[in-house]
């Protein structure tokens, strides 16, 4: 008699199963509900709270995993670094798609505060490539500024050739070298905090 | 010829004598050449007729140096050591000096008894230093004598007290004595006792280094563990003035060097960089960013206090200022031309005078003024074919010189004897900084370094009196 129950329940479980999964179409939702089964009802309650705490975990690994990823996005289009030609410190037009990127993202999030820093290629005297970078760190500050971000999200610093990207002395290492880069100070709300 | 005209200006008093006394025997190449180049007597034929074993250029002028001998300093038991190496250490000094031609000494001349001043003007000799060392060795006494071998008698004499062998401050001692033989031999001043500082590659970045003008001595002074840069000497050579990025934002610190304690001096807002203190030491010009460009300040070193802009050009930079030695000018570089360029301003005007030639040319590249303590000229290195090479020109812009062509050369800095600059330079593939005589042409190495660059050479270090001062203090190690 036991054992015959049993089976009818294992059969009703099975058909609530497929009709669950019909009507799924296929793609099963991350949250199930789970169909009160006869067989679990020895211990029902505390299945349906791990399958609660299961869930939330899930819900929050997407959560993190989707923050995470935004948060690449919105760190890599900060990182993306501008250059300028041989001692100029004006916007190039290849660098500004790259500047706009970075006015998209800073009016998207206003905590976020930005350190420029000027760098130049070799061939200037140490000390003008000192000023020299400050001014490239200036025009990018300027360029995003009148976009309508708030001038006082950024610093500026020039390390005129003291901190090359290529150690090497030819055109492409000093075309890379003369660049501005941007350092994240404050990551607003990206940074855990809200 | 107005280059050649200059030199003679340098030398032409201490050869005189000379030349009368001994013109007679000399070989007629030389005494042709040094009479052909008397100021104001060159008519156009003698020009002409230079001969052609005499190279007249851009980057040689040929010098008299009169012949100096010196024979071992005679020293007590126990003290010959020490004698040796401060003979050595005044030898290197007389030449490198560049105004005097140190002759070898040969074998079995007697210390004793007096001058056979036959003998010296047998091998040539003009001047005849002698050295006579006293103890105790701790506290040993040095007695130099100059003798004129021409005029056979006694040029001048001077007993200096030394330090101990091991103190800091020996070798500078060492060094005070053959700066005075060359003032007594050739009525200028020598540059013996002077260091030069400058930028070394290190963890972090870069730091300062200084060294003493022989080339010995070498140590860092900054342990900042960041960008250093632009060391720049204090009048009395006690300090240096340099730009570091210790706290992140870059701001001029000054560094007692012994026993090395540094301070912060000046931070305005943005970058502070290229200070210069004026030579009467009441005063630090430097730059600054205002609006995202850089202008010059002074700023009151006695109140330490009071940044005062002296530049007002917008849109362009204005840095690495030097003082004129009287302290009303400054020289410095700027772009505000579009091409970078060396301009003088006199303090207190806001009108600066062109100093380098514009040239239509995008390559145009003049940097790193340094005015020499001597006032006559300014030196800088500027872009021949975007390779950067040393210059010197007038203070009024005139009198261009060329004094470099091999390899990249930038950077210099005036000895206090305003005839000799060091810079950086990768000539013959040998990195460093490299000292030149402007005088006579010659160069030598002054430190071995591939990443060595900024150098600044210090005035005149008065080690004897600070040395007194550490005595009456007690003895330091």
């Amino acid at each position: 008699m036991a054992n015959r129950s049993r089976s009818n329940l294992a059969w009703l479980g099975t058909i609530a199963l497929a009709v669950v999964l019909a009507g799924c179409g296929g793609s099963p939702p991350p949250v199930v509900e789970p169909e009160p089964e006869p067989e679990p009802q020895a211990q029902p309650r505390d299945d349906s709270a791990e399958r609660e705490a299961e869930a939330r975990r899930l819900r929050e690994e997407e959560e993190r995993r989707r923050r995470e990823a935004e948060r690449n996005r919105v760190m890599s289009v900060l990182a993306e670094r501008v250059h300028f030609d041989f001692d100029r410190s004006d916007i190039r037009p290849d660098a500004e798609p790259v500047l706009q990127r970075k006015v998209t993202v800073l009016r998207e999030y206003p905590g976020i505060t930005l350190r420029v820093e000027g760098h130049c290629d070799e061939r200037g005297s140490n000390e003008y490539n000192l000023a020299l970078g400050q001014r490239r760190a200036e025009a990018v500050r300027r360029y995003l500024v009148s976009y309508g971000v708030d001038a006082a999200r950024f610093a500026t610093i020039s390390y005129g050739e003291e901190r090359p990207l290529v150690e090497a002395s030819n055109e492409n290492a000093w075309g890379q070298n003369r660049r501005a880069e941007f350092n994240v100070t404050n990551q607003g709300r990206l940074g855990g905090g809200l | 010829m107005r280059a050649i005209e200059t030199h003679n200006r340098f030398t032409w008093q201490s050869r005189k004598r000379v030349l009368v006394a001994r013109i007679g025997r000399w070989t007629s190449a030389l005494a042709y050449a040094v009479a052909l180049l008397a100021p104001g007597e060159l008519a156009a034929q003698e020009r002409d007729s230079i001969p052609t074993d005499v190279r007249v250029g851009i980057l040689y002028q040929p010098a008299f140096r009169p012949g100096i001998v010196m024979p071992n300093v005679s020293a007590p038991e126990g003290l010959q050591e020490l004698a040796d190496s401060i003979r050595a250490i005044i030898l290197r000094d007389l030449d490198y000096s560049d105004r005097v031609q140190v002759m070898p000494v040969g074998g079995g001349i007697p210390a004793e008894g007096p001058v056979n001043y036959d003998l010296w003007d047998e091998l040539g000799a003009v001047w005849l230093l002698l050295g006579v060392l006293e103890g105790p060795a701790d506290a040993p006494t040095l007695r130099l004598s100059l003798h004129d071998v021409v005029f056979r008698l006694l040029q001048d004499v001077e007993a200096f007290e030394l330090p101990p062998l091991r103190h800091r401050d020996f070798r500078m001692a060492v060094h005070t004595g053959a700066d005075r033989v060359i003032r007594w031999s050739t009525s200028s001043d020598g540059m013996a006792a002077t260091r030069i500082a400058y930028v070394e590659k290190a963890p972090g970045g870069s730091e300062i280094y200084i060294v003493d003008s022989d080339g010995f001595g070498m140590r860092r002074v900054t342990s900042d563990s960041s960008i250093a840069l632009s060391p720049t000497w204090s009048p009395s050579g006690e300090r240096i003035a340099y730009m570091s990025y210790r706290d992140d934002d870059p701001a001029i610190f000054e560094l007692e060097v012994n026993p090395g304690r540094a301070r912060k001096l000046v931070d305005l807002p943005g970058l502070d960089l290229t200070p210069a203190y004026s030579p009467d030491g009441t005063r630090l010009a430097f730059g600054s960013t205002v609006e995202g460009r850089t202008e010059i300040f002074t700023f009151d070193l006695s109140k330490r206090c009071c940044p005062e802009r002296t530049t007002y050009v917008r849109f362009a930079n204005s840095l690495s200022p030097t003082f004129s030695p009287d302290g009303r000018r400054v020289a410095f570089n700027s772009d505000r031309l579009g091409q970078l360029h060396i301009f003088v301003q006199e303090l207190g005007s806001n009108s600066a005078e062109l100093l380098t030639p514009y040239i239509y040319d995008r390559s145009v590249h003049n940097a790193g003024p340094d005015w020499s303590p001597t006032g006559d000229r300014i030196a800088f290195h500027g872009w021949v074919a975007g390779v950067p090479q040393v210059f010197t020109v007038a203070p009024d812009g005139r009198g261009l010189r060329q004094l470099t062509q091999d390899g990249r050369n930038e950077d210099p800095s005036w000895a206090p004897d305003g005839r000799h600059i060091v810079f950086a330079s990768t000539r013959d593939g040998q990195n460093g900084l490299w000292i030149l005589d402007v005088v006579t042409g010659r160069i030598r190495r002054l430190v071995r370094g591939a990443a060595s660059r900024l150098p600044d050479w210090s005035s005149r270090i008065d080690s004897a009196s600070r040395f007194k001062e550490d005595s009456a203090t007690g003895p330091k190690p």
